[in-house]
């Protein structure tokens, strides 16, 4: 049931899962101080530290840490998918573009910027908003009027939190039709047996197979 | 990458969370226990030369902290999570976990979905005038005292609330008191058939 | 002899410690000595695999759900299957119901019950076992009284003077003494002549007793009667009981006559539960069901089938026009042209032919019926048919088909209870999907039952033994299988008998019954054997098959299995079968 908790906000949510996912989404970094010992993360070069002005892409919760305070060991900049061609085409129809090839986590991830002091952050934080407002429509009418044609593409096209919530969406049009038929009445096996037997079964498949 | 197993653990949690509990992963939690303690030991030792005024390496010391917090919280979201999946399970199969979904718990959890076990007992013992109050009933409001339900395993003797026993073979139909067969319906031995 | 003899006294024992004339055997009054004598007891219920049993069972059930009955239904598929399934789920019940098993045998004997147990019996197989008559104190039998007019009267069969019985019972324990006691004692002599020629009577009696076996009305028509009589009947119920008359037609149990006695019967209780107003405002929705008699086609499967086919998978008609052959299909081609319907329409599905086409084709064909040899019993059937929701309408044979098939699957991955639940979800009609599924493996298993008819005519395999025909369907081949079941099996049989009947040039063939065999397993080397009337003794349908298949074995010492509920279907090895036919020939000359 928790499942269809659809959270946008950047609140800090400690536990949970898709929070902590979306911030291991890369930003682009520049070390302002040199750092010892670490070279290992720079890959393209055998250096054992990083030097200053080394370019590297860190997830979010790296470049949040390094970044907070005054001194700031890293300076950051917009991650590409976020910057004004991106913005552009996202304003041209936000409903045409892949979200989850920008980023599985396009939401929760742009959120994460306002963190950061970045210059266009305005920007980006309209982008969501009005990228979300755009294709909504398309993700209610999808998730309620087409319960028994392939949608695949459309899903394929969904970043995370949306896919959250048209699963959600679908969700509830079924419970109303099961609803509509008597069906909820109807006392049913618990998901966590049926998935273990699923998955037992499946196993079994697999050991005769070898 | 730093942290990387760590998220490999919450990877794999977030999968399997749409029903299943996948098996507590001790290897993993080890080799993550390892990392941290790889990052910390270091530390230790640079924060020594640090605080003799080696200040250059304060930077270094920093992005491991970073990391090692970001560890901690991969795996206490993992271990959270775990529980409320376990306490759902409580709610969905009465006091008796089914032994393959059993199998899945490290020994603290089984410890803990025990204690809390004890806790919602007492807790529901504690409700109403006389003898308490069993939550876990009638999740879904019921519409009628009595269920037509379907046999689908051959489960063997079963004793109703009156003391006689009824034999659960498969393809079976019984007529049962709802409140006595529910928790046999959730754990899939049986299927309620809406007339 | 001897152990009829002391049965009966021991009987005359049980019976005399009760008031026996003051109990009812039968149930008179469903209310007060079935119903209310049920409520608040767990009962058990035994339901027989066959779709007029499954239909009796729904109502029975539903009748449950109202009064909040608690009950557990087993299906049981024989004698030995009703046994395992008393014994499994026989703790704490006191009220076990039967139904379409059970009265032909003698229960109490056969369950071996504690004396607080009592059975409700509701079986359409005739004759009523005597014992399960006259033991009023555990037995109760739900059914029409007329029916059972034929069962010999008390005093014929159990005799009831208490000296008799211990002056034999001494005689018995020890012979040598008792034999010289009453060496000159003529009152002894004559009471024991007396007593000889009753017995011989008695056996007599009790052979003309169950010299047939027949079936008495539906048991879904009885349990809907008495849902009725509680009114407590919905036109659910009522679809059920029409589809358990169906069922005992279309498996050729009851005779036209009684069939369209019970239609009669039950179609003022359709028109009872399906009256509507003619204004737009007491229309029912969709979803509710509704039910109208027709004057059907007698056709398989058409609405769901194409009219070409459906026409060559019908018994009456294909019999007549003999379709399995280059002649017939030529006449068949001819019919339809005469008629006006085009071949390409009438081999395309017929819910996408011609509308006009489709609603006249009755009328056609009963307009041209008369110059092909038809009559109209051939093509038409009263019958009803339901709607329900936005799918095509279903008639009553092609549900009993369609039940029919489902419980009768061959399918390996279900076993044959799965079959029972499947069926008994198809007679909900909650899930349209299972419904078509089953349609298909009614088309199925007509196409080969007509492929096996038209097989033993072709190869000639149709054989006359004097006193009756017989043929044997071949092990192995690919359609042999189906009739390794009891609906499939007499189906079959009636078919075969019916098509060679048709095309044969002996006039004596109609007064000739037919026995049928098939392979039931290879592995065991067991085949079933089925034994059907004459047809010209087909407004009766007795089968004394029973009572013969008996008789051969007894005579040849031979261990046959009589597993299901129906006598005249037995299972025994292939091996014995030349033998048992040459008994079987012997006893019918």
């Amino acid at each position: 049931m928790a499942a269809y908790s659809v959270d946008l906000s950047t609140g800090n949510n400690y536990f949970d899962l898709n929070d902590i996912l979306a911030s291991q989404e890369k930003i682009p970094c520049i070390f302002n101080i040199a750092v010892e010992g670490l070279g290992y993360l720079d890959q393209s070069t055998p250096d054992p530290d990083i030097g200053v002005g080394t370019k590297l892409e860190l997830p979010l919760w790296l470049a949040k840490y390094l970044h907070r305070d005054a001194r700031g060991i890293v300076s950051v900049e917009t991650p590409k998918t976020y910057r004004e061609g991106y913005r552009q085409i996202l304003a041209a129809d936000p409903s045409v573009v892949d979200l989850h090839r920008l980023g599985p986590h396009f939401y929760l991830g742009g959120g994460k910027l306002a963190l950061f002091n970045l210059p266009d952050i305005q920007d980006v934080l309209k982008t969501l908003l009005q990228t979300f407002q755009g294709r909504f429509r398309r993700i209610m009418d999808g998730s309620q009027n087409a319960l028994h044609t392939d949608l695949t593409n459309q899903i394929n096209m969904l970043d995370e939190s949306e896919r959250r919530l048209f699963a959600a969406g679908q969700r509830g049009l079924l419970e109303f039709q099961s609803w509509e038929s008597r069906e909820s009445e109807k006392l049913s096996t618990s998901s966590v047996v049926l998935n273990q037997r699923k998955r037992k079964w499946v196993g079994a498949c697999r050991d005769s197979g070898d | 990458m730093l942290a990387e197993k760590a998220l490999d653990l919450v990877r794999e949690l977030q999968r399997s969370l749409d029903g299943t509990l996948p098996p507590y992963n001790e290897d993993k939690i080890r080799q993550v226990l390892e990392e941290m303690q790889t990052l910390f030991d270091q530390n230790k030792d640079k924060a020594h030369f640090a605080a003799e005024g080696q200040t250059h390496l304060l930077s270094a010391i920093q992005l491991r902290h970073a990391a090692i917090r970001r560890n901690k919280r991969c795996l206490l979201a993992y271990l959270y999570n775990r529980l409320e999946q376990i306490k759902k399970m409580r709610w969905e199969f009465s006091s008796v976990l089914p032994s393959d979904v059993k199998y899945n718990l490290c020994e603290q959890e089984v410890q803990w979905f025990n204690q809390y076990n004890r806790l919602l007992a007492n807790y529901m013992r504690s409700l109403g005038e006389n003898g308490g109050l069993d939550l876990t009933q009638d999740m879904k409001p019921p519409k009628a005292l009595y269920v037509l339900v379907r046999c689908l395993v051959d489960h063997g003797e079963f004793e109703t609330q009156d003391g006689t026993t009824i034999l659960l073979k498969k393809n079976s139909q019984h007529y049962l008191m709802r409140a006595e067969c529910e928790h046999l319906i959730r754990q899939g031995i049986l299927e309620h058939i809406v007339q | 002899m001897q152990a009829d003899e002391i049965e009966a006294r021991l009987l005359r024992k049980t019976f005399t410690l009760f008031d026996f004339k003051g109990l009812e055997m039968l149930i008179k009054d469903f209310k007060r000595d079935f119903y209310d004598t049920l409520q608040r007891q767990r009962v058990l219920v035994l339901v027989a695999f066959d779709v007029d049993a499954l239909c009796a069972c729904k109502v029975l059930q539903y009748l449950f759900h109202c009064d909040q009955v608690v009950y557990t239904v087993v299906p049981v598929d024989g004698l030995q299957g009703l046994e395992q399934a008393y014994l499994e789920n026989a703790e704490g019940i006191k009220h076990v119901v039967l139904i379409n098993c059970g009265a032909t045998v003698d229960i109490v004997e056969l369950l071996q019950p504690e004396e607080h147990v009592r059975f409700y019996i509701c079986d359409s197989h005739r004759p009523v076992d005597i014992h399960n008559f006259y033991n009023a104190v555990q037995v109760k039998l739900l059914m029409r009284e007329d029916e059972l007019s034929t069962i010999p009267s008390y005093d014929e069969v159990f005799r009831d003077d208490d000296e008799e019985s211990n002056q034999s019972g001494e005689e018995s324990d020890d012979p040598d003494s008792g034999y010289k006691k009453k060496r000159f004692d003529d009152e002894s002599i004559l009471r024991r002549q007396e007593r000889r020629r009753w017995n011989e009577e008695r056996v007599r009696i009790l052979f003309d007793y169950t010299k047939f076996t027949s079936y008495g009305t539906s048991v879904a028509l009885v349990m809907f009667e008495s849902a009725w009589k509680l009114s407590k009947d919905t036109n659910s119920l009522l679809w059920l009981a029409i589809v358990g008359v169906t069922d005992q037609y279309v498996h050729f149990k009851t005779p036209r006559d009684k069939y369209m006695e019970d239609i009669i019967a039950l179609q003022s209780h359709v028109s009872r539960h399906n009256q509507r107003g003619s204004d737009g405002e007491s229309l029912l929705s969709v979803n509710c069901l509704r039910i109208s008699f027709e004057e059907e086609l007698h056709l398989n499967l058409y609405r769901h089938w194409t009219l070409f086919d459906s026409i060559c998978h019908s018994m009456p008609i294909a019999c007549k026009l003999r379709l399995w052959t280059l002649k017939g299909q030529k006449r068949l081609h001819e019919f339809l042209a005469e008629m006006g319907l085009p071949i390409v329409q009438c081999k395309q599905q017929f819910s996408a032919m011609d509308m006009t086409l489709r609603s006249e084709v009755k009328a056609r064909m009963q307009e041209y019926m008369n110059k092909y040899g038809l009559e109209n019993q051939d093509i038409v059937l009263p019958s009803f048919s339901m709607q329900f929701g936005y799918r095509n309408l279903l008639c009553a044979t092609d549900y009993v088909l369609a039940c029919a098939a489902t419980l009768e699957s061959l399918d390996a991955s279900s076993i044959q209870t799965d079959n029972f639940l499947l069926a008994s979800d198809i007679l909900q009609r909650s899930n349209p999907e299972k419904t078509d599924t089953a349609l298909e493996a009614a088309r199925v298993q007509l196409r080969s039952l007509v492929s096996q008819v038209q097989s033993s005519l072709d190869m000639h395999q149709i054989i006359s033994a004097g006193p009756f025909l017989y043929v044997f369907v071949q092990e192995g081949t690919a359609d042999s299988r189906f009739f390794s079941q009891p609906l499939s099996l007499i189906r079959l049989a009636r078919f075969t008998l019916q098509a060679h009947c048709s095309v044969t040039r002996n006039k004596k063939a109609h007064s000739l019954p037919l026995v049928l065999g098939a392979p039931l397993s290879l592995d065991e080397g067991t085949c079933l054997i089925i034994g059907i009337p004459p047809l010209d003794t087909d407004d009766e349908r007795k089968n004394f098959f029973g009572k013969a298949f008996e008789q051969a074995a007894d005579s040849t010492n031979m261990t046959v299995k009589c597993n299901g509920f129906d006598s005249f279907i037995i299972e025994m090895r292939v091996e014995d079968r030349s033998k048992f036919f040459d008994a079987l020939i012997s006893i019918l000359q």
